[in-house]
Parts: structure tokens; C-alpha cells; sequence
């Protein structure tokens, strides 16, 4: 079993090494000037029908240039869709579409390419998904525990860190979730990702990004975690930045990875922090020793782990990487920014929870910073045109809604709604990319419309999707939010409650105006790009198909009933003795304080009550999209319009603009370091420089003067020492006297 | 030496005291004539005064012999030398350039400075001293040059030597420089 | 006259040789200025001779060692004298700044 367990990272690690080994090998790509470099590319076929352009590392280049764009597609720029890479109109005739997905667009005359770099990848990940199904039956139902010690890797006196993995049932729901969440977008990406010159590069990443999201829940210690959440860091940037010669795409890799990175020093020091007071990193020694520590300390550390969880998790005020990276493909959006590396965070805190049941005051400001980035970016979803944008504020928003319940003690619920947001958005997502697929690389829902009469499956799919995210009963999202919710208000947080119910709304209703602009109405586009709508290949619908499945029936299977459900059979062991914990007692966001009391779920009672306030708010924000979205297109201007004291199109320029928080984050950062940079190089440039300089220019001004000293007339020597003479005795005969 | 002493000093005139203040006035009178008249030959002849005033001044200090030797070898061998040495050297007299420099402010100052210290200190100090000055017979410095200072007496005649052979070669003329190499 | 009187002859001609010295410009004069300062030397060396009480005559005999010195002193002196100004040409001493830096 020890060594199944080892097997679960290991598997997605040799794919990566295989795929950067063989990968290239494996694949032929069309031509754009595919010159006969090193074998590392290697066909030696002939290349008739090429054009050998002088590009030098042309095999990578898998975007069009910006005038290639524009001549060939009034909506590109958008160039998340790589099937496009001679733009829309020169989409492949379906002769020669031979169902594996969109085969290579070639140029008539050259070889047929093939794409096989992803077989090894993927089916490695498969295997490991198997296993950690297998893992997962064991802890969950068979109540097992696993502590596997892998390697000793550091042992430096008292400093001693192993390679070692801890499975629990909080590791086992989140192996869930990755691995299978995992194994689907590479299935996916094999469709998604035809055609791209980086094709292997992608599976290799993808497999990286695997290795390291396991490493960082398997890990038994913090650093194993430290190294792990670093290096989901590293691919992130590696896989948003994919296209890497896009200028767009380079620019959110670097946002991603630094605004992490200020996270990421958060955490570190509250790791040294803790290593400093409790000399371990052992999640089983620092949880039984952290009661020793004065809860000033303990609320430091907290807040310190939780300024990572902020990072990776794109929580405000460290949330402006996740809308740009969505300049990352499709595949990476789905997996990365919905499913697994943001959960990162929330295991982070989850995993923690002994740490944070001591601190009260950090429970509070996780709680607050939770709802707060809950309607700040739900806000801010309203008014996004592109699709993959009100997905992005989507999750921030329900990653929101996660720390939240974290921080009010609701920690079952906030895994709870974990798993069945990683579910139903990695479906939104890789259906949002089956969309612009299919609608010729557009992604701003504004010329789209009309898409189910093409695309049924992914029409569909995105319904199911779409219904579990706006909370509608029956479906994953609405018992896993209710859930939050509820405990919400039993607490006593009747603020952070209605805040809550808000943002369902908001929720419902911005989610239904995507699907309403996607798929109803008239297409918008241009006629040419509707000629060519098709549904997408079976590798893309099928993940769809079959992530629909947990969408819908896994609320019904762990959430009822509801706050006393199977999940919380499951995460009991975990969570057992802090269950009870929440944020600072007595203040008025907080309300009474509830701990100690226990409460069970009457459906003619309040429980039942809360669960008709959420299903009917989320009903009313599908039904206001549909009003607003499928009758009256003109509703929302006039809404707006109507807005008391003219703010309404202030209000709508602001969320359309995210509320100017990039903005102001590009005038005091980016401006501000490049101004304090300038006056740094001022300062060493005139300062120390001139210092320097100045020193030699005064030793040659002073060497200058003191030479004409020396003017070789004797009368001159003769004078200095007379007057030497002079005050020699002078000084003897004053002084010694 | 303060000016009641002068006052006192000149109250008890005495031959002795006129022939020093008369010879020391020649003294000193030559010496600034040497340094200031423009004429190189009329400063040998002040120099050649300068040395006979000291000479007398050698006599009153009762050191005869030091004024033989002063008379014999200043006046008799120096000053010649240095007559010659500007016959020899005189360019004419068409154009006599300026005879100082452009430092002559600051010399003065400088020389005016070294005078003043060092008279300054003689007159500050008490000298516990005879007051008659008893000179040496030639026999004490007869005595005194050949024991005490015989070594310094040879090695004299070994430098008189070196100098009479180096100002032998520095003067030749430049023919015989050539054809010596 | 008390020593002091011959130490501030002696003082003055040293003066005054000094100030010959760095003043004027001929070459030969700055070597007559030079004896000059040797003079005001051996006066201030005598006049000690002559009052102090020590009889050996020391200082009358170290007179006539720096007469004897200055005789071949001057000698070498004008050779070398002699010599420049017949290179140069001239006999003003500012014109020799060969070893001008």
C-alpha cells in the first residue's frame, strides 16, 4: 500500500520526464517554415509545400502574429483558440477532419501531422487516478490512515524533514477532486490542444502541475507543503504563459507568479515562525504542541499562513492574477484556476485548522476577507463581457465563500463546497472552452448567441453546470452554499449571512446571463464564423459528459442531510474537535456566541427556512437574467439609467473595470518600483559614482596643483627651504623655549 | 640686549666697542650691497669688503690666526675665483636683464623672517658668559688643529684634492672634451 | 661688546645672504651669496670661541675647517657654474628649468 501511495506523484513526475524527453519526437506539426533543425524535432521527411521562413526557433511558435490575426479574424486577438493558428476563416474543410479533433491545419502539400506526446502523459495520470480512487475507498469507507515515509531529505541536527505523505480523509477528499478533475483535462486537452506547436510541452507541464498539486496534499509537513504550493507556482507561470510570444500571455505569467510570491512570503515566514517556536514541521507534532504558544503568537502565525492562502487563492487584495490568467489555454484555466492549484489555499487552512482554532482573531479576519472578496468580485462578474472572465471572478468568488466558512468554523461545509466547486467549474470551464472552440476562438460573449442550436452537448452540459454554480436545488452548489450559509446564520453571523445571500444572487444571476448571451438569443457574430460553428470533438465533450455526473448528484449523495451528511461522516475525524470554533465571539459581526450549542436540522424548522431563502433567491436571479438577457435586451441599460443620482453608469464603468484595484496596483507597484528604481540609479549613478569619480577627480585637481611645485629652478627650492628653515625655528624657539 | 644696554654700552665707548660697531657696519653694509647692486663685479668688491670687515672682526675676537687664514683665503683666492669666474662668463654688458626675481617680496619676507627668529632668540637668551672675549693664541690652535681636528685636517687635504681635480675637468674646454673621448 | 653684538652681525649677514640667495638671478651671484652665509657662520663660531670659557680653541679650528671647505666648495662651484652658463648660454638661473615637471 506504502508503495501505491508513493506511486500517486511519481506516476505524473515520469510523464513529465518522459514528455520532455521523448515528447518532441512524438510529434509532426504543420508547417509555418518547419526547417530541418536538430532531431529534436525530427522528421527528415521532405517539407514541399513549406515556406522556410529565416524564423529561428519557429517550431515553437504556436500564435499568429498580431497582423496575421487581424487580417484573418475581426475578433481575434483572442488567440486562447490555437485550432486558429492561420485565424478563423482558414478553418479546416470537414474532409479532412478526421474526428480525432481538429486535425492539423496543414498546408496542402506537406505531411499529415499527428500528435502522440500526449499517450504516456495521460495514461500515467489515468493510472494514478485509479489508485487514488483505491486510496481514497480505503480512507473513506475503510477508515484507514496512511503515513508514509518516502526519503529522509534533510537531517541537519535538530532540523530534520523527510519526504514523507500523510493520507487522511481531508487529503483523500482533495485526491478526489485533483486526480480526477486531472485526468479529465488531459483527456480534454488532447482534443483541445490539436494543432499547437507545443503540443508536448503542454502535456508535460500538465504532468509537472500534477506531481507538484499531489506533493503539495500528500506532504506530512509543512515544508513538503512549502514545496509542493511553490511548485503549482512554477507551472502555473509555466502553463499561463504557454503562448509564450504573446506579449498578454508573458505579462499574466509574471503577475501570477509575483502576486503569489508576496503570498508565498507570508507563508514562509509564518513556516519559520513556527519552526522557530515548536523546533518541527510535522503536521502531527506542531498541531499537539501549538497549545504551548501564547495565542499572540499563534495569531501570527495564522495570519501569516493565511497571507499565502490569499495568494494562491486569489483572495482580495491579492486576486488580479487569476482574471489574467486566463490568458492561459482553456485546459489550464479548468484545472489551475478552478479545481486544483486555488484550492490550494483552502486545504492550506483546512489542514491548519488546529493553528487557527486557537486564534480567534485570524479566524475573523479570514472570515472577513472571505466575504468581502465574496461580493467584491461577484460585483465585479456583473459587468465582464468575455466568458472565461466571469468564470475567473467566479471563482474568486466562490473560493470566497470557502474561506469563509473556514473562518466561521464551518470547516465541513467549506470542504464540502470544495469538492462540488471543483467539480462544476472545472465543467464550466472546459465547457467555456469547447465554446470558443467552436465559435471560431471568440470569447467575448457579446457576438456570440444562439450556440445551442450547434452545440448541443456542450449546451447542455454548461446548463448542468451552470445550475449547480447559481445554488438551484438538486444540484452540487446549492447544498454545499446552503450549507455554508446556514451555519453562517446558527452562529450568529447575520451580516456575513446576508452578505452571503447577496452574493447567491448576484451568483444566479450573473452565471445565467453567460449561459442566456451564450446560447439563446441571435448569434451576433459574423455570418462567416457561423458557417463554421460546430460542436466540438468527443475527446472535449466527453470530460463534459461525465464531470456532469458529480455536478449533479453530489450534493444529493454527501449534503443530505443537510449539515448532518455523509461529508460530515467522512471529515469528523478531522474536524472533530474544532467544530465548534469561529471568529471573535461578542463582535458585531459576529453576534452571539454559539459555540458549545448544538443544533440539528428541522426541515419545518429554521434549517428548512434557510434552504427556501437560498433556493428562492437563486430561482429570482435566474429569472431576472432570463427577463433581462432572452425579453428585454434593452432592460439592463435601462436599469442602469434608473440608477438614483446618476451613478449608475459610474457604477457600471467601475465593476467593468474591476474597480480599478489593477490600476491602482500598476501606479504604486509597477510605476512606483520603477520610480524608486529610478531614484536608486540616480543615487548610485551621482552619489556613489560620483563619489568615486570625484575622488580621482580630486586626486588629479590636487596632483595638477602640487606639480607646478616642482618648476626645476633652483631659486625656487632655495626659497622652500629657507622657508622651512624658517619655521623650524620658529617652532623650536616658541615652543621649546 | 635691550636699548638701555646700548645706551650703556655706548655711554662706556671704549676703542674696542667703536672699531666693532665701524666694522660692523662694513660688515653688514657690504653684505647688502653684494645682494643689491646691479653690477656683478661691484658685488665683488662689496663681497671683498664684507670679507675685510670680518677679518678686523676675527682680530678684535682675538683669534689672529682666523684672520689670517680669512684675509689669505677669502681675499686672496675666493674673491680672485669668482673675479675670474665673471670675466669669464661675461655675456657684455649690452643688456643686463633684471637682476631679481619675481620672488623678491616673498625672499625678503622669508630672509627678514630667519633674521628676525634667530635675533629675536639672541636676545632673548641670558648669556652667563664672559664679558671680555679672551681669544686663542696660534699656539692653542696649533695645538688644538693637530691633535684634536687631525683627522678632519687630512681628510681636508683629500677633499682640496677631489676639488682641485674636479674643477680641472669641469672647466676644460669642449675640443679637448671630444678628442679625450 | 658682548657676545650678542657679534651674533647679531652674524644673524644679519646670514640675513642678508639668505635673501641674495633666493633673490637675485645670476648663478654667480647666488654662490657669492652662499660664502656670504658661510662668513656670518664662521663669525657666530669665533665669537663663541671667544667667549666661552673652554680654552682649547675649538671653535677658531672648526673656523678654519669650513674656510677650507668653502674654499673647495666654491672652487667646484664655479667650475660647474662656468660650465652651464657656457651650455645655456645665459647666466640667470631661472632659465635652467629643464627639470620642470
Amino acid at each position: 500500500m506504502e508503495l501505491l501511495i508513493a506511486l500517486i506523484p511519481a506516476l505524473p513526475l515520469a510523464g513529465f520526464l518522459f514528455a520532455v524527453g521523448v515528447g518532441p519526437r512524438l510529434d509532426r506539426v504543420p508547417g509555418h517554415g518547419h526547417h530541418g533543425d536538430h532531431d529534436a524535432h525530427g522528421d527528415h521527411e521532405a517539407h514541399e509545400g513549406d515556406d522556410h521562413e529565416p524564423v529561428d526557433d519557429s517550431h515553437f511558435r504556436s500564435v499568429p502574429t498580431e497582423e496575421e490575426q487581424r487580417e484573418t479574424s475581426p475578433h481575434a486577438g483572442h488567440a486562447d483558440d490555437l485550432a486558429n493558428a492561420e485565424g478563423a476563416a482558414g478553418v479546416i474543410p470537414e474532409s479532412l477532419n478526421d474526428g480525432i479533433g481538429q486535425a492539423g491545419h496543414v498546408t496542402p502539400g506537406a505531411e499529415r501531422p499527428r500528435y502522440r506526446s500526449w499517450v504516456v502523459p495521460t495514461v500515467l495520470v489515468g493510472i494514478g487516478w485509479l489508485i487514488s480512487m483505491w486510496v481514497f475507498a480505503q480512507v473513506v469507507f475503510a477508515g484507514q490512515t496512511y503515513e508514509v515515509t518516502v526519503y529522509e531529505w534533510i537531517a541537519s541536527g535538530d532540523f530534520v524533514i523527510n519526504i514523507s505523505f500523510l493520507v487522511d480523509e481531508l487529503t483523500a477528499m482533495l485526491l478526489l477532486v485533483v486526480s480526477s478533475v486531472g485526468f479529465l483535462v488531459h483527456v480534454y486537452s488532447i482534443g483541445y490542444m490539436d494543432g499547437d506547436r507545443g503540443f508536448w510541452r503542454f502535456f508535460a507541464y500538465l504532468n509537472l502541475f500534477m506531481f507538484s498539486m499531489l506533493l503539495l496534499i500528500l506532504g506530512d509537513n509543512f515544508l513538503m507543503l512549502y514545496v509542493g504550493w511553490e511548485a503549482v507556482g512554477l507551472c502555473s507561470y509555466a502553463l499561463i504563459g504557454f503562448w509564450y510570444k504573446k506579449p498578454s500571455a508573458a505579462g499574466a505569467a509574471k503577475k501570477a507568479f509575483v502576486v503569489n510570491r508576496v503570498g508565498d512570503f507570508g507563508f514562509g515566514l509564518g513556516i519559520m515562525m513556527i519552526w522557530v517556536n515548536l523546533e518541527t514541521l510535522s503536521f502531527r507534532e506542531v498541531f499537539a504542541q501549538i497549545g504551548t504558544l501564547d495565542e499572540g503568537t499563534i495569531t501570527i502565525i495564522a495570519l501569516l499562513l493565511f497571507a499565502g492562502a490569499v495568494g494562491k487563492s486569489a483572495q482580495f487584495p491579492l486576486h488580479v492574477w487569476l482574471p489574467d490568467a486566463m490568458e492561459g489555454p482553456t485546459p489550464v484555466s479548468a484545472l489551475i484556476h478552478a479545481a486544483t492549484m486555488v484550492n490550494a489555499g483552502v486545504y492550506l487552512v483546512a489542514r491548519a485548522n488546529p493553528i487557527f482554532a486557537e486564534a480567534p482573531t485570524a479566524m475573523w479576519v479570514v472570515a472577513s476577507i472571505g466575504v468581502f472578496t465574496a461580493i467584491f468580485a461577484a460585483a465585479i462578474a456583473l459587468t465582464q463581457n468575455d466568458i472565461k472572465k466571469v468564470l475567473a471572478y467566479s471563482t474568486v468568488s466562490q473560493l470566497a465563500y470557502m474561506f469563509f466558512a473556514l473562518g466561521i468554523g464551518a470547516w465541513t461545509a467549506a470542504i464540502f463546497h470544495l469538492v462540488s466547486h471543483g467539480f462544476f467549474k472545472g465543467l464550466l470551464f472546459m465547457g467555456s472552452g469547447s465554446v470558443i472552440h467552436g465559435a471560431g476562438g471568440e470569447q467575448d460573449m457579446r457576438f456570440m448567441g444562439n450556440l445551442r442550436a450547434k452545440m448541443r452537448w456542450t449546451y447542455l452540459t454548461m446548463i448542468v453546470g451552470s445550475l449547480a454554480l447559481a445554488g438551484i436545488p438538486i444540484f452540487a452548489g446549492f447544498f454545499s452554499k446552503d450549507e455554508i450559509l446556514a451555519e453562517a446564520f446558527n452562529r450568529g453571523y447575520y451580516v456575513f449571512y446576508g452578505v452571503g445571500v447577496v452574493v447567491a444572487f448576484m451568483t444566479a444571476f450573473y452565471t445565467f446571463r453567460m449561459i442566456f448571451m451564450t446560447f439563446w438569443g441571435e448569434w451576433r457574430g459574423p455570418a462567416e464564423v457561423w458557417r463554421h460553428v460546430h460542436e466540438s470533438a468527443g475527446t472535449m465533450v466527453a470530460p463534459l459528459v461525465i464531470l456532469a455526473v458529480p455536478t449533479t448528484l453530489l450534493g444529493l449523495i454527501l449534503g443530505i442531510p443537510p449539515e448532518e451528511g455523509l461529508i460530515h461522516d467522512w471529515l469528523d475525524p478531522i474536524f472533530h474537535d474544532v467544530a465548534h470554533t469561529g471568529a471573535l465571539p461578542g463582535s458585531i459581526l459576529a453576534g452571539y456566541d454559539s459555540r458549545g450549542e448544538e443544533h440539528h436540522f428541522e426541515l419545518l424548522g429554521l434549517g428548512g427556512l434557510l434552504l427556501l431563502v437560498g433556493a428562492a433567491v437563486a430561482v429570482a436571479g435566474v429569472a431576472l437574467a432570463y427577463r433581462w438577457y432572452v425579453r428585454q435586451p434593452d432592460a439592463p441599460g435601462r436599469f442602469v439609467e434608473r440608477i438614483p443620482l446618476g451613478f449608475g453608469p459610474g457604477m457600471y464603468r467601475a465593476s467593468a473595470n474591476r474597480y480599478y484595484v489593477d490600476d491602482l496596483y500598476q501606479l504604486v507597484w509597477a510605476r512606483g518600483g520603477v520610480l524608486a528604481s529610478n531614484a536608486l540609479w540616480w543615487f548610485d549613478a551621482k552619489v556613489i559614482d560620483g563619489t568615486v569619480n570625484g575622488a580621482g577627480w580630486l586626486a588629479s585637481k590636487v596632483g595638477g596643483g602640487l606639480r607646478q611645485v616642482q618648476t626645476g629652478r633652483v631659486e625656487n627650492y632655495g626659497l622652500g627651504i629657507a622657508a622651512g628653515l624658517a619655521i623650524v625655528i620658529f617652532v623650536y624657539a616658541a615652543v621649546v623655549r | 640686549m635691550s636699548a638701555r644696554h646700548i645706551a650703556s654700552e655706548l655711554s662706556t665707548l671704549d676703542i674696542s666697542s667703536v672699531l666693532f660697531f665701524l666694522l660692523a657696519v662694513g660688515v653688514v653694509g657690504a653684505g647688502i650691497a653684494v645682494v643689491t647692486l646691479r653690477n656683478i663685479i661691484h658685488s665683488a668688491v662689496a663681497m671683498m669688503v664684507c670679507f675685510g670687515s670680518l677679518a678686523g672682526m676675527y682680530a678684535l675676537l682675538g683669534a689672529p690666526i682666523v684672520a689670517a687664514a680669512q684675509v689669505l683665503i677669502y681675499l686672496g683666492a675666493i674673491s680672485v675665483l669668482i673675479l675670474f669666474a665673471i670675466m669669464l662668463t661675461q655675456a657684455g654688458d649690452a643688456n643686463l636683464p633684471a637682476p631679481f626675481h619675481r620672488q623678491l617680496p616673498i625672499a625678503l619676507v622669508v630672509a627678514l623672517a630667519i633674521t628676525g627668529i634667530v635675533g629675536w632668540a639672541i636676545v632673548q637668551t641670558d648669556w652667563a658668559l664672559a664679558t671680555e672675549a679672551v681669544g686663542s693664541g696660534v699656539e692653542t690652535i696649533a695645538e688644538t688643529l693637530f691633535t684634536e681636528f687631525a683627522l678632519p685636517f687630512e681628510i681636508i687635504s683629500l677633499l682640496l684634492l677631489a676639488a682641485i681635480i674636479g674643477a680641472i675637468y669641469l672647466a676644460r674646454r669642449p675640443e679637448e672634451d671630444e678628442r679625450a673621448n | 661688546m658682548g657676545i650678542d653684538g657679534y651674533l647679531i652681525v652674524s644673524a644679519l649677514l646670514f640675513g642678508i645672504g639668505a635673501f641674495g640667495f633666493m633673490a637675485r638671478r645670476n648663478a654667480i651671484l647666488m654662490l657669492i651669496s652662499i660664502e656670504l652665509m658661510f662668513n656670518a657662520v664662521n663669525l657666530s663660531l669665533v665669537a663663541f670661541n671667544a667667549f666661552l670659557p673652554d680654552d682649547s680653541g675649538g671653535g677658531a679650528v672648526f673656523a678654519l675647517m669650513i674656510m677650507a671647505v668653502a674654499a673647495a666648495e666654491v672652487t667646484v662651484g664655479l667650475a660647474l657654474v662656468i660650465a652651464i652658463i657656457r651650455t645655456r648660454q645665459t647666466a640667470e638661473v631661472d632659465q635652467y628649468s629643464d627639470l620642470k615637471e
